[in-house]
């Protein structure tokens, strides 16, 4: 936009500024930071907080600089008296009904109200509460609202209706009463919720946050009997040290090992172990159903929104899914059969835990056909399981729910030596550590599938056309005579312009990689809160240094997934393949 | 998908989506009429279902917008609805006592203001609303009795109203 500059003043300064940008964003680019409460850049605009107003000479009253933009000649104040205490004012009506339980608060450290309250001198309680509210909703999985905390930004509203086009939540009722709520307030659980989590990312309380299980799994690592074993998500190495206070991209995988072991977990495992085991599996069912004329194009089945997105909206494209678990569900059917047999661990006293980047990898890990292992050793060695299905996955914790874990532990996570993985199922490739972003598992999946068809290792391995975060990412590579047409996208309503073209019957793709959240993993509902461009692109890039730093960046090339194969599975799509890694799905109405 | 279980007929519902569809303010118009075709004069749950699948509107949405404005139910509704103005006007001239006087003439126990805006007596004789304002407010206190807007009200002229609803008049 240079050239097209205007002039304005701000607080005395001549500053030059793009006329497209709002005040808020033209001031942010001279330096000043104007609070913001409501505004979230890319999710939220609706001006109703009050917070970000700035005084502009020749106005009757103080300008909302989230909306507002500059104008030539413009002289604006951002923090005369007159603002302050509207500000002040702002924030104090916020806080009249809101709880003062801080201590205690999921969001102590990361809350944006607390912190404005802080910057802005508020003065506690000088508005009397009047307000009853119903208790948390506590009906799902993943998720908890409670709506004593809930300030009414809208952020979730939009993020849920627009980013993710499900409109599980909207605004209720008016005035004094409104609240947001789901249809009939019956609860999340109700709704059309697919508990991806981003509302639990972009809400600026605790109004919306993550159903803590650390407490449980806190427990589980006290009782002697039980051998907990833990396992990793990709994108959890590019967004924990964030999470404990490092930079953004901070790249912690050894050191994240070394405070699971001191966290007490017996083995520290990886589900990049498993992220490798998808690709030879989807990979193996992509190559069938393009030799055997299956449906296509085929869709990826990793991350669980997702899943619950295509039940709820699309059930009529659920063919079109891969039958493969995500690497979180076959981790926790390897480890109960496979690892537990090789280990001489009685499987009911085995616990898996696994750290995902995301909320609606709860829901998925207690999904009812998620009892595997269960089921395999009811065939194998009925004396050694109880009667009673246990799941294949015990409890999945977010990053959050592990830094809180890391700091309660007192564990400092920048001054610990960084450890290792265990073996086997410890073992992973770089083509699994890029599943943790948008792209990633196309990727991963088009350097087997081309070496496996071509039968000669590929010039380069970086397919950059499906890297990045742009909203959806196409591809055409040949592989054994054929032009595989590949897409990518990321945010559910990134995938409906995709799911909409399958529908309408011009799809021009045979293979497509969905992900719930925008950026994929490194984005998910269950990361540090608050992620803006910048930081997903940090952690973006850190995941591809890892791939790059990696000896073997092949999913086909993982001596440990080879091993499974030959001691254990057979073949990929085989028998047991079947019973243990892949799964079925059904519609979901709301 | 929804069915419809209400006393609301599907043919009703049917032809009044039919006459709006695709015009503007059509979520609206159509809360409306169903909402006045119904004999219990509500929206139920299968009502709004059936709203939401025929336009395409997201249930949160319908919702949103349905228990946005007063004028809409989601419980059925006694034979008369009486609405009382608890704007600041009618306020000031005593609506409140012509609120507690209606609620204790028909048996109501219970109405929390901040929490709700209508209620309907046990036996199904009247519901008792709030609204924010009639516009009418020099000739506050206002309250409207069957669509009927009647000003200047006392607690007088209020109880003889309802006496003679008992007995099977109208307004």
């Amino acid at each position: 936009m240079a050239g097209n500059e205007i002039t304005i003043t701000i607080d005395g300064r001549n500053v030059a500024v793009d006329p497209s940008l709002t005040i808020v964003e033209a001031c942010a680019t001279a330096g000043i930071k104007i609070p913001t409460l409501c505004y979230l850049k890319n999710v939220s605009q609706n001006a109703s907080c009050g917070v970000c107003v700035v005084e502009v000479e020749g106005a009757k009253s103080l300008v909302r600089s989230c909306v507002q933009k500059p104008t030539p000649g413009m002289v604006i104040k951002t923090f005369s008296p007159r603002v302050i205490r509207a500000r002040r004012t702002a924030v104090e009506l916020l806080l009249a009904n809101h709880p003062t339980d801080c201590l205690s608060c999921i969001r102590s450290g990361t809350c944006e109200l607390r912190q404005l309250a802080d910057t802005l001198g508020v003065k506690a309680d000088r508005y009397p509460k009047y307000k009853k509210f119903s208790p948390p909703d506590n009906s799902s999985e993943g998720i908890v609202r409670d709506d004593s905390k809930c300030i009414l930004c809208g952020r979730c509203v939009a993020v849920c209706a627009e980013t993710q086009t499900v409109h599980a939540i909207a605004f209720t009722s008016r005035g004094a009463r409104t609240r947001v709520g789901t249809f009939m307030d019956r609860g999340l659980a109700q709704s059309s919720c697919v508990q991806c989590g981003q509302c639990s990312v972009v809400c600026p309380t605790a109004a919306i946050a993550e159903k803590d299980e650390s407490r449980e799994v806190f427990g589980a690592l006290g009782d002697p009997a039980l051998t907990v074993v833990v396992q990793t998500a990709p994108a959890i190495r590019a967004s924990l040290g964030e999470a404990l206070g490092l930079p953004p991209g901070s790249l912690v995988t050894g050191q994240m090992v070394a405070a699971l072991r001191r966290l007490g977990f017996t083995r520290v495992f990886d589900t990049q172990f498993t992220a490798d085991l998808t690709i030879m599996e989807e990979g193996s069912e992509l190559l069938e159903r393009l030799q055997k004329g299956g449906t296509l194009p085929m869709i990826t089945s990793c991350s669980p929104g997702w899943i619950n997105f295509i039940e709820a909206f699309y059930p009529d494209l659920l063919g079109h899914l891969s039958t493969c678990k995500s690497p979180q569900q076959m981790f926790g059917s390897v480890a109960k059969t496979y690892y537990a047999q090789k280990a001489g661990i009685a499987p009911d006293t085995m616990r898996v835990v696994s750290i995902m980047p995301c909320t609606a990898k709860k829901y998925e890990a207690r999904r009812p056909e998620m009892d595997a292992a269960w089921d395999w050793w009811k065939e194998h060695d009925a004396d050694r399981v109880p009667p009673r299905p246990f799941y294949d996955v015990d409890w999945a914790l977010t990053t959050r729910e592990l830094a809180r874990m890391i700091r309660m532990a007192g564990i400092d996570i920048a001054s610990l030596q960084e450890e290792d993985f265990d073996d086997p199922l410890g073992r992973s490739t770089g083509a699994a550590t890029i599943f943790g972003t948008t792209g990633g598992v196309m990727e991963a999946a088009l350097r087997t599938v081309y070496e496996i068809v071509e039968q000669k290792p590929l010039a380069s391995l970086e397919f950059t056309q499906v890297r990045g975060l742009e909203s959806i990412k196409t591809a055409e590579v040949p592989v054994g005579g054929i032009k595989v047409r590949v897409a990518v996208a990321h945010g559910l309503s990134n995938a409906r312009v995709l799911l909409d073209e399958i529908r309408a019957g011009r799809s021009p793709y045979h293979f497509i990689e969905i992900m719930s959240c925008p950026g994929g993993c490194i984005g998910g509902g269950g990361q540090p809160v608050l992620a803006d461009l910048e930081r997903k692109q940090a952690r973006n890039q850190a995941l591809y240094r890892e791939d790059q730093r990696l000896a073997i960046r092949k999913s086909h090339e993982n001596p440990a997934v080879e091993a499974l194969y030959r001691e254990f599975l057979g073949k990929p799509l085989g028998h047991l393949s079947h019973e243990l890694l892949h799964t079925s799905y059904r519609p979901r109405p709301f | 998908m929804p069915r419809i279980t209400g006393n609301g007929t599907t043919e009703g519902l049917e032809a009044i989506v039919e006459a709006n569809r695709g015009k503007p303010g059509d979520l609206l118009t159509i809360l409306e009429q169903a909402q006045q075709q119904d004999p219990r004069k509500y929206l139920s749950e299968s009502t709004l279902r059936y709203i939401s699948t025929q336009l395409q509107v997201p249930l949160s949405r319908v919702y949103s917008v349905a228990t946005f404005y007063s004028f809409f139910s989601l419980k059925p509704q006694g034979s008369h609805v009486i609405v009382v103005c608890r704007g600041t006007a009618c306020h000031t001239r005593g609506s409140l006592a012509l609120l507690n006087e209606a609620l204790a003439r028909l048996g109501i126990r219970e109405f929390r203001e901040e929490e709700e805006n209508a209620v309907t007596s046990p036996d199904s004789f009247a519901t008792v609303r709030t609204v924010a304002c009639f516009g009418q407010c020099a000739l506050a206190p206002v309250i409207m009795i069957d669509g009927k807007v009647m000003s200047r009200m006392t607690v007088g002229k209020l109880v003889a109203i309802l006496e003679k609803l008992r007995k099977g008049g109208g307004v």
